[in-house]
Formats: structure tokens, C-alpha cells, sequence
């Protein structure tokens, strides 16, 4: 979808739209038994087999160097068939960013090109969190050249199948913080069970419990706001990619159906009614890839106040996507609602990537803080 | 300043008092003792949360996920303890008489803490609505005796309604459709009753119910005039259970794809056919089918807008108490202006759906099906006579011709067509109102909550799920649309169509 910003993203697209094609369309349903049935390592296995899990990282640390808009190419296409990839791509893309942000390259070296497998190379990261909005995050005590975290953390986002983990936490009083690598396996570290989610079954994540677990510092100390906010540009085009692709998919089970189904002696594409959902998410759809597609070009100009506007788009878009997903649903009635369509998931998984990055109002609220530069604790 | 002759004919321009301002025009009529009934429902309603529902909502729905065969037999066995399958049923059938308006009041209690569970208890009364509407009472009386007894007994007798079939959804919520489409469960006719063909899908309770009201045709390319209803025991040779759908909410309450091959139903459990209701009215056999269909939709639409708004008030709660108890930057959330805007604003949608199935349930009292029983010489009588005066003397009198005779009038062959359209379309506008809004309200509850409202064990998610089903089961809120068009609208417009697109 994003092939007329670039020719350069012909492969991506061919690759992203066959990896759908040959290992999510059918299965979903499956795949999101998670945590009650199997995960599917073979899809992760898969998706790092093809570089999907260093789409953004440069080729020096190994990763295929795509950048964003590679980044929101994959996700359209993955997200258009089943969201919960998507969401494993777009989180280890996230820890990823922060370490490159945090200017960590020797931390990335000491993980990513030497990865043999896709979980040695997952890191874990509570995506669904601003560290700035939370008041309750895990605290960091100086022990020498490293840090012993205590604390809890929920939902840190692939936090059963990785080994390591970036956690941002406290050191001192005040609302500022910084961000730390863990490993996961250490013995101080208690990991729930999976926990239940609305959706993204297959992107699991787990609530953690430090107990004076070591930690290194990623970056400078009491800077992860900085380095978060730098991110969140790209990290918000990524998650309105997640959601176009979303959107994409409802709209095309939708017609789909609807020129199948029929009601009162007619398919039902011919009632009116559905011709205005139909026409409405198709609408919602297009805009959609339109703003994924200029987040892409904002993000490539960086021209004077592009990170309000990259996150105006990831806004509207998961707006578009809630409301879509649930038409997406009413366009096939009872069918819809039951899990042999993917159209329930959509529903779920819309409202997921929504809150990727953090709470929806504060998300707004944070658009007119950077417009009028007011101090973010006033807001 | 006007006369009486001037204010009616002013008020009588669309739209009209007597269909807008329902509860002002029933109230006169209302017995009093019902708001002392209604209140102790609403307590019951509470106790039942307090030690059923909220102690099993989340954990039964985990439950399902892990096992989704899973079906909820103690649920009901725990319903009928509480005597919930007989609250509703009239007492000239034994049951405990609680005024049928109240039921949507009790349904937006425990919808508040899970709509599952209150499917659990409120489908049974959908089949219910379709029993007492037929008009057959000598029927009526045999089945809710037996879930009487079932109560007494401690074996459940819940019921089930067999409408939707695999390719006709929309199609037999109404009969200006229903010709046009593709039903294909069909009754024949032998000696003796019917055979009956056919599958039915995404029937609640299905598998757990002890009788279903089932709805087949005698002649499938015209079904408007030929619907026949039945009351089929579960075990009746013929009649199967398919799969148990996998539903993405309300996963406690299971829907059931039910088989009917060959199955012989005698001529004494035909609930309702044109032919048995044309003995008591010359009206069409169409019209029949329509005014049929209407006391149900009228009588269980108000319903489902208690469901939704039980699930707007539960995500409106849940909301509060997450801001009340959660600061961000310092300041607890109940503290910021936008979160007190949003909470109100969920505060008023709950508000606003109450209203809605307020007056659907005043125009069924004050002009439907609960007509009867709702006006104050009935209501008074049926609360003043003991239970052996119904069990004894009342109830034989059920299975006498003249009886069905008076029925038969009542229900189909007095009302007036404009009080049906009432009915009907305020059963529809309040249907859409309180789905709309339940689905708003947990929408707003997951982002106020952010990445908490997103987990299962936070409760506001699970909502999110169960909520949607409301919008699509008795008529999608389009057909609804619709018939609220159809009733309260187009009666204005004589130039307006409706289904003829």
C-alpha cells in the first residue's frame, strides 16, 4: 500500500503480503487460542527468518535497515490478515528504537546480530505504557557500575519469550526516569502467567516483579522521557500502520460477505443500508493508508511540528478502527461475532493497538502540551 | 385558552402525544404497588450479584476460553434455586407474579456485572413472551407449570426460542421480509401433527433448556402466512443438538445449533399457525404472523435495552472506580477535569437508556401485550388471591374453549393496529438506544482505563466483548432501524416504503 512512496519497497511488500498469505490467512483463529491453546513459534521463527524482527534496526547490528516506512509496510500487510504478529514486530521494534535512541549500540551489539534464534533476540517492552503517566513504576538503586530494580510491572509486552527486557524505572524522587536492561531469566525476576487481553492473544504479555534484579542503564540516567518522546514519532506512524491494516482487512471480509450473504431475497450489498456501512469503512480504510503514507513522508522531512501531526494520525486512525471493526462485525451479523470470521478479533485487536503507547486522553492532551510548550505535569 | 376539541386535534399531529409521552398517559392507569414490587426486584437483583454474579462473572468466562464445551449447568441450577426462571411467570400459571416492566429492571442489575449471566436467566423468558403471546393458553400453562415444578424440585426447566436459521437472520425478525428469503425449516403436515426439517443457529440456551419454542413453516416460499410455532421437548427423537458456537462474548450463555430431522411433533404442542388463531379474528393470516411477531419483539426488545445499559452502567463503574482510585502525574484522575467529563457523560448515557426502556415498557403496559395484566383491577386481583385460588380453580378454567376464545380476541383480533406500530417501534428506538449506548459506554470506560482496561481480570474488557452481541441479536440494530422507521415514521408519510427497496 505504501509502494508509491517508494519502489524500494517493492520486496517488502511481496514478502509481507506471502508471509500473510502462507502462514496467517486461515489460521487465526488458532493462533489466538493463546495463552488457552499452543503459541506459534513456528510464525516467530518465521517472521525472523525473513528479517520481519529487525525491520528497523541498520544492517551493521543485523537487521535489514528498512526504516519506518518498511516498518509500516510490514505491519499493513501482517495486520491486514491477523494483528497479533504485528504486534510482536511493532514491540521489538520499540526496544529496539530506544536502544539506537539511547545511543546503546554496544547493548544492541551484544544482542541482536549474534541472535540465533527469533526469542534470543526478543526484547521485551511494556508497550502500552508512557512511563511519564504512570506513578507507580519500578525503582532503581546505584550498585556500582549497574542498578538493582525492585518493583512491579504490568504488561510488559513479550515478557514470556524473551530473555531480556527494557524497563523503564525511577532513581529518584520526581516524575522523571530512565530505562534499564534486564534479564529475564534472572532469579530476582517473577513473571505472571500470560496474561488475558482483549486481544492480541498471540502477543502475549505477562506482569513482572523485581526483586533487587540487576539492570543496566540504557543511556543517560533520568532520560527516558527524552528518549521516549524522540521515538514516539515513528513509534505512532508503526501503530497507525497496525491499525490501517486492520481496517483494511475488516473492510475486505466485510464486502466479501455482503456479496455473498442474503437477506430478503438479495445479497445484502444491495440493501442501501449496508451499501453506507460498506461505503463508510471503505472511506475509513482509504484515509487511513493515505495517513500512514504521509506519517511516512513527515517522518522522512521532519519538518517544523511533524510529531504532533504523526500523532494526530495514529489517533484518528485508531478511532477509524474502532468504529470500523465494529461495523466490520454488523455487516455479518450473528457470523461476526463468532470466532470462525475475523472479524471478532479485529474488533479486539483495534482496540489493543489503540492503546499502544500509552492512555488515549493523555495521548490528546499531549498534542495541545506540545503546541502551547506548557509544562507536561500542568496537563 | 383552547378547547378540549382544539387541544385534540392539535395533539394529534405527528408527533402525537399519545405516542411520545407514554408514561404520562399510562401513569394514570399504573397500580401503585408496583414501584414497592419494583424495588424489592431491584434488591433481589443486588443480592444475587453480590453472592452469584460477581464471584462467577470473570471466573466462568475464563472458564469458557479454557473449555468453550463448557456449559453452565450450576449457573442455572444456582438460578432456579433463587427462583429466578419463575419471577416473571404469571400467577395463574403458578409462578411468582413480579410485574413484567420490573424484569428490566433486574436485567440491568445483573447485566451491570455480567450480561452472560443474565442471558442465562432472561432467555428463558424471551420463550416465555413467545408462549403467553400465542395466545394458546391451555399450552402456556402446561410448559411454565413445569418449570414451576422444576423449581420446586430443584431440576431446572429453562426454555428456549428457535428463530434464526443459517441463511435467514434478518429475514425472520420480520414478516415484510420473510417471504422473500431463505427459511428452510419446514413443518409437514401428517396425521396426527408435523414432520419437521431443518436446522436453527445461534440459539441461546439451547443445549441447557428442557423445551424449545420452535418456529417452522408449512410452506417455505410463503412463510408469512404459513408460520407454525411448536414447543419440542429436548430428547424428542428427531430433534439434535450441532455445535456450540464459539462466540467472542457472553461466552457463559451458550448458543446452540439445533438439528431437526424428521421430527415428529404431535398436534397438541402446536403453540401457534394462522389456522388456530383465524377461529377468533377474520384478520389475514399475514397480519396474524405480524401481530404475533410484534407482542414478542415489544415485549423482549425493552429487554435487551436493560441488558445494554446494565453493561453501560457496569463499564461506567468500573471506570469510576478505576479514576477514583488511580493518579497519574500526582493527581488522582477522578481529580481531572476530561475524566469527569467523560465519567458524566457515561453517567448520562446509562440515564438516558433507562428512560428509553423505561417508556417501551409503558407503552407495553399501557397499550400491548401487558395491557392486562397491568391495569389495576387485574394487577390488584392477581395480588390479592391466593396461590391454591390460581392452582385450583383458575387453572382448569386455562384449558377451556371459551377461554381461547377470549385470548384469541384479546391478543389478536381487538388491538388496534396503531397500538401495535407503538409498541413496536418504541420496542426498537429503545433496543438501538441501549446497545448504542452500552457499546459507547465500554469504549469510553477502555480508554479512560488504558493498558488496565485492556486486561481480563479488570472486568471492563470483557464487557467490551459481550456488549456487541446486543447490537446484533433480537434484529441488528439496521432491521431495527428499520422498524422503528416502519412504526413511529412512515404512518405519517403515506408515501413512504419501507422493505420495498
Amino acid at each position: 500500500m505504501l509502494t508509491s512512496y517508494s519502489n524500494d519497497l517493492k520486496p517488502i511488500t511481496d514478502l509481507a503480503q506471502s508471509f500473510a498469505a502462507r502462514e496467517l490467512v486461515g489460521k487465526t483463529g488458532k493462533h489466538d487460542r493463546y495463552p488457552f491453546g499452543e503459541f506459534y513459534d513456528h510464525v516467530l521463527d518465521k517472521a525472523h527468518e525473513v528479517g520481519f524482527l529487525g525491520a528497523i534496526l541498520p544492517e551493521s547490528l543485523g537487521g535489514i535497515g528498512g526504516g519506518i516506512a518498511a516498518l509500516c509496510e510490514i505491519l499493513l500487510h501482517i495486520c491486514e490478515a491477523d494483528a497479533s504478529p504485528g504486534g510482536i514486530i511493532f514491540t521489538q521494534a520499540f526496544s529496539q528504537k530506544i536502544m539506537l535512541a539511547a545511543g546503546a549500540q554496544d547493548l544492541a551489539q551484544s544482542i541482536f546480530p549474534g541472535a540465533s534464534s527469533a526469542k534470543d533476540l526478543l526484547v521485551a517492552f511494556p508497550a502500552y505504557t508512557n512511563p511519564a503517566q504512570t506513578d507507580s513504576l519500578p525503582l532503581a538503586q546505584s550498585a556500582g557500575s549497574d542498578y538493582n530494580l525492585t518493583g512491579r510491572l504490568e504488561l510488559l509486552v513479550l515478557g514470556n519469550l524473551a530473555r531480556q527486557a527494557i524497563i523503564p524505572a525511577r532513581s529518584g524522587i520526581g516524575p522523571s526516569y530512565s530505562f534499564f536492561l534486564v534479564n529475564l531469566d534472572d532469579q530476582n525476576v517473577e513473571k505472571s502467567e500470560p496474561v488475558f487481553t482483549l486481544g492480541l492473544h498471540a502477543c502475549p504479555a505477562v506482569d513482572v516483579t523485581f526483586s533487587g534484579v540487576r539492570a543496566r542503564l540504557i543511556g543517560e540516567e533520568n532520560t527516558g522521557r527524552h528518549y521516549f518522546e524522540e521515538i514516539s514519532p515513528e513509534m505512532n506512524a508503526a501503530a497507525a500502520a497496525m491499525n490501517a491494516g486492520i481496517l483494511r482487512g475488516a473492510f475486505n471480509e466485510a464486502l466479501a460477505y455482503s456479496q455473498k450473504r442474503e437477506q430478503g431475497g438479495r445479497p445484502i450489498v444491495n440493501w442501501s443500508e449496508i451499501g453506507m456501512m460498506l461505503a463508510s469503512i471503505s472511506v475509513k480504510a482509504d484515509v487511513a493508508a493515505m495517513c500512514v503514507h504521509q506519517s511516512c513522508l513527515e517522518l522522512e522531512q521532519k519538518k517544523s511540528g511533524y510529531e504532533p501531526r504523526v500523532s494526530a494520525a495514529a489517533l484518528h486512525i485508531a478511532e477509524l478502527s474502532c468504529d470500523a471493526t465494529s461495523d466490520g462485525i454488523q455487516i455479518l451479523g450473528g457470523y461476526g461475532y463468532m470466532k470462525d470470521y475475523a472479524q471478532e478479533k479485529r474488533y479486539r485487536d483495534a482496540r489493543m493497538v489503540q492503546a499502544l503507547l500509552g492512555t488515549v486522553p493523555f495521548k490528546k492532551l499531549d498534542i495541545i502540551r506540545q503546541a502551547t510548550n506548557t509544562n507536561p505535569n500542568n496537563v | 385558552m383552547l378547547t378540549n376539541s382544539e387541544v385534540v386535534s392539535i395533539l394529534s399531529h405527528f408527533p402525537k402525544f399519545e405516542d411520545t409521552w407514554l408514561g404520562l398517559s399510562y401513569a394514570p392507569h399504573m397500580p401503585k404497588h408496583m414501584v414497592k414490587e419494583t424495588r424489592e426486584v431491584i434488591a433481589i437483583a443486588r443480592k444475587f450479584n453480590e453472592e452469584v454474579a460477581n464471584p462467577l462473572a470473570l471466573k466462568l468466562d475464563r472458564l469458557t476460553h479454557k473449555d468453550p464445551d463448557y456449559l453452565p449447568w450450576e449457573l442455572v441450577e444456582e438460578a432456579n434455586r433463587w427462583g429466578l426462571y419463575t419471577m416473571w411467570i404469571p400467577k395463574i400459571f403458578g409462578g411468582h407474579g413480579y410485574n413484567m416492566p420490573s424484569m428490566s429492571c433486574f436485567s440491568e442489575e445483573v447485566a451491570s456485572v455480567c450480561v452472560g449471566i443474565m442471558n442465562v436467566i432472561g432467555v428463558h423468558y424471551l420463550a416465555v413472551a413467545g408462549l403467553t403471546a400465542s395466545g394458546n393458553i391451555r399450552l402456556a400453562k402446561k410448559i411454565l407449570r413445569e418449570v414451576v415444578e422444576g423449581e420446586k424440585s430443584g431440576k431446572p426447566c429453562v426454555l428456549a426460542l428457535a428463530t434464526t436459521e443459517p441463511g435467514a437472520g434478518t429475514d425472520v425478525e420480520e414478516v415484510d421480509l420473510v417471504d422473500k428469503g431463505k427459511v428452510t425449516c419446514q413443518a409437514k403436515r401428517v396425521k396426527g401433527g408435523f414432520i419437521v426439517n431443518g436446522t436453527k443457529v445461534f440459539i441461546s440456551m439451547g443445549h441447557v433448556s428442557s423445551w424449545t419454542v420452535l418456529y417452522a413453516y408449512e410452506d417455505t416460499k410463503h412463510p408469512s402466512e404459513t408460520t407454525i410455532g411448536f414447543i419440542v421437548k429436548t430428547g424428542t427423537k428427531g430433534f439434535s443438538f450441532g455445535s456450540h458456537e464459539n462466540k467472542m462474548g457472553q461466552r457463559v450463555c451458550p448458543a446452540s445449533v439445533l438439528i431437526f430431522e424428521d421430527c415428529f411433533i404431535p398436534d397438541d404442542q402446536v403453540l401457534f399457525s394462522s389456522a388456530l388463531v383465524k377461529k377468533f379474528t377474520n384478520k389475514p393470516a399475514r397480519d396474524i404472523s405480524q401481530r404475533y411477531c410484534d407482542y414478542v419483539v415489544s415485549a423482549t426488545r425493552p429487554g435487551v435495552c436493560a441488558f445494554g445499559i446494565g453493561v453501560a452502567r457496569g463499564a461506567f463503574e468500573t471506570a469510576l472506580h478505576y479514576a477514583s482510585t488511580t493518579s497519574v502525574n500526582g493527581r488522582l484522575l477522578i481529580n481531572q477535569e476530561w475524566a469527569q467529563c467523560m465519567l458524566a457523560e457515561m453517567h448520562k448515557n446509562v440515564i438516558l437508556g433507562r428512560l428509553a426502556y423505561t417508556e417501551a415498557n409503558n407503552a407495553n403496559s399501557h397499550r400491548g401485550l401487558y395491557r392486562l395484566l397491568q391495569s389495576k383491577p387485574v394487577y390488584y386481583y392477581l395480588k390479592a388471591m391466593p396461590r391454591f385460588w390460581f392452582d385450583k380453580v383458575i387453572s382448569p378454567m386455562l384449558n377451556w374453549e371459551i377461554t381461547a376464545r377470549v385470548m384469541g380476541k384479546l391478543l389478536f383480533d381487538m388491538p388496534k393496529p396503531e397500538d401495535q406500530r407503538c409498541c413496536s417501534g418504541w420496542a426498537s428506538v429503545a433496543k438501538i438506544t441501549g446497545t448504542d449506548l452500552g457499546v459507547k459506554n465500554c469504549q469510553m470506560a477502555i480508554e479512560i482505563m488504558g493498558q488496565k482496561g485492556l486486561r481480563q481480570d479488570a472486568g471492563v474488557e470483557k464487557m467490551l466483548r459481550d456488549i456487541k452481541l446486543l447490537q446484533i441479536y433480537e434484529g441488528t440494530n439496521q432491521l431495527n432501524r428499520l422498524n422503528a422507521f416502519k412504526c413511529l415514521i412512515a404512518p405519517q408519510v403515506p408515501q413512504a416504503q419501507v422493505f420495498e427497496e
